[in-house]
């Protein structure tokens, strides 16, 4: 018990678990897989967009989970490391809009492409994600003050429904991958708004 | 327009991709290597028995070009959409060669023609008289591209063979159905099976052709075996594979895509740069097989059949016509 915790709070090792995704995709340069080989900046800009949306919705998974679990000791650890995994989903994102920079040959296009909602709602999703991991620093909350940077860090919601949209607008059959990956957390969030609404009213009945 | 016609249909046996080249890469062809010859063609399964008349085909120099790269045959053959077998471009490769079988074929000639019915794929080859080889573009919708040596025959071959009515104006492609064999049909959401259709002066085109092979081989099952249809100055999703049915008909017909999202998709699917995706540019295209670094390339009009095919839509607003 004690060891899962000090594995989860142990910044190597973690760090070293949020770095993995990145280096997965040389695999099948190593092995010759022709269907990556044949495109492989599409395959890079759809691996890195992946890993940073899975990345956002399990950072925003944490806290629902320890609101509705909060005897589970890895949980309290995993919270302790939300800003390392919310940093790393806009490593990711940053990969991703390198990918797509290459993918369609630099600015112009980047730019043009900008009147279309698939790639606005993305763009949008990481200028969210480019103001969390700007004030993600302790300085950050303090310079804001709490209050203010905690309201301010809810946008990640927002964030993840953008890229959700993103997500869904990408291909031309709607993508079943959306709803397994953003389902669960919606429900958790449910349940939590359900169960803190349930905790007031108790309290509410008790004080009264 | 950067558009060089001169050079484009100058003959150069140099543009196929070498035979030796793409020889040693297949597993029948590794076989065949070791020195196993006949033998060690039997021992393998019939994976590409599909429509094997006309083989060895000769390279038609009147379409093929000296600027054309030949994109190499492990991509051609391990990267396309076949959503009959899944939606990733991986999935054809692997799932279309697990008992699926295109040896036996008959396609059915139906409709406003007077020469209709049901012909095996070999005979209807023999008919029009046995297949050549011609290397032309390939633009996928999805903004990549490839150059292909495909074997076949002039599609307006089979139309003179059919002896279409007055009143057919258009022809149907209908894939075949097999959700045993086929997964992606186990989907049924898609409405199977794929239907692709031309206008009769565009089939009638000389550029417009039925595939039944690609490099100098029977066509691979992942590819469209046995029988599919090549529209080079079109986006690829016009190429119907595998087809089990050609129809003549008055009336165009719904093409699936067009069916299922007409807002990306419609009817004649032109390559053109001038109108966007809604989701990305068409101005230019990535270069199956060009790396991550150097692999975009400008995309022509009509994919580069200008010359052959921009009669067909004079007058026509491409932009609504897309």
């Amino acid at each position: 018990m004690n060891f899962v915790t000090r594995l989860i709070r142990s910044e190597i090792i973690f760090y070293s678990l949020l770095s993995l995704p990145a280096l997965w995709p040389l695999y099948p340069f190593f092995t010759g897989n022709y269907t990556v080989l044949a495109d492989p900046t599409k395959y890079l800009l759809h691996h890195f967009g992946f890993w940073a949306c899975l990345l956002l919705v399990t950072v925003l998974s944490f806290t629902p989970l320890k609101v509705l679990f909060p005897k589970l000791f890895f949980l309290t650890a995993l919270n302790s490391q939300r800003r390392a995994v919310g940093v790393a989903s806009f490593v990711y994102a940053c990969i991703h809009l390198g990918f797509q920079f290459l993918h369609e040959s630099g600015w112009p296009t980047l730019v043009h492409d900008l009147r279309k909602p698939f790639i606005l709602i993305g763009v949008l999703a990481f200028l969210i994600l480019t103001l969390l991991a700007a004030t993600s620093f302790n300085a950050a909350v303090r310079w804001l003050g709490a209050r203010t940077w905690k309201s301010m860090h809810r946008f990640a919601y927002l964030a993840a429904f953008l890229v959700a949209i993103h997500q869904a607008l990408g291909r031309k059959i709607f993508p079943k991958q959306v709803i397994w990956i953003f389902l669960p957390l919606l429900i958790l969030e449910i349940v939590r708004l359900i169960y803190r609404y349930k905790k007031k009213t108790v309290s509410a009945v008790v004080l009264s | 327009m950067n558009l060089r016609f001169n050079k484009d249909w100058q003959l150069s046996e140099s543009l196929v991709t070498p035979e030796k080249e793409y020889r040693s890469r297949t597993r029948r062809d590794f076989i065949k290597t070791l020195g196993f010859g006949a033998a060690g063609a039997l021992l393998l399964p019939n994976q590409s028995s599909a429509a094997t008349e006309g083989f060895p085909s000769k390279l038609n120099p009147n379409y093929s070009g000296k600027e054309l790269k030949v994109t190499p045959f492990n991509y051609v053959t391990s990267y396309n959409n076949f959503y009959e077998f899944g939606m990733d471009k991986g999935d054809p490769v692997t799932n279309s060669n697990q008992g699926w079988k295109t040896d036996p074929w008959t396609v059915e000639i139906r409709g406003l023609a007077r020469n209709t019915g049901k012909f095996d794929v070999n005979a209807l080859v023999r008919k029009v008289g046995g297949i050549e080889q011609r290397v032309y573009r390939h633009r996928c919708v999805e903004a990549w591209s490839m150059v292909i040596p495909w074997d076949g025959f002039q599609l307006s071959k089979l139309i003179a063979l059919a002896e279409p009515t007055a009143d057919a104006k258009y022809i149907t492609f209908t894939s075949f159905e097999d959700s045993k064999n086929a997964v992606g049909q186990q989907d049924s959401n898609f409405g199977w099976p794929y239907i692709e259709g031309l206008r009769l002066d565009e089939a009638q085109n000389e550029l417009a052709f039925m595939a039944t092979g690609v490099f100098g081989k029977p066509l691979p099952n992942q590819n469209g075996a046995p029988l599919r249809l090549v529209t080079p100055w079109k986006y690829g999703f016009k190429g119907a594979k595998s087809i089990v049915l050609i129809e003549f008909t008055q009336e165009a017909p719904l093409n699936t895509w067009q069916r299922i999202r007409s807002d990306e998709y419609g009817f004649y699917a032109n390559v053109n740069p001038k109108v966007d995706h809604p989701r990305w540019s068409q101005g230019s295209e990535r270069v199956i097989g060009g790396g991550v670094f150097n692999g975009r390339q400008s995309t022509l009009m009509f994919n580069g059949y200008e010359r052959q095919v921009a009669s067909l839509y004079k007058g026509m607003d491409l932009k609504r016509y897309y």
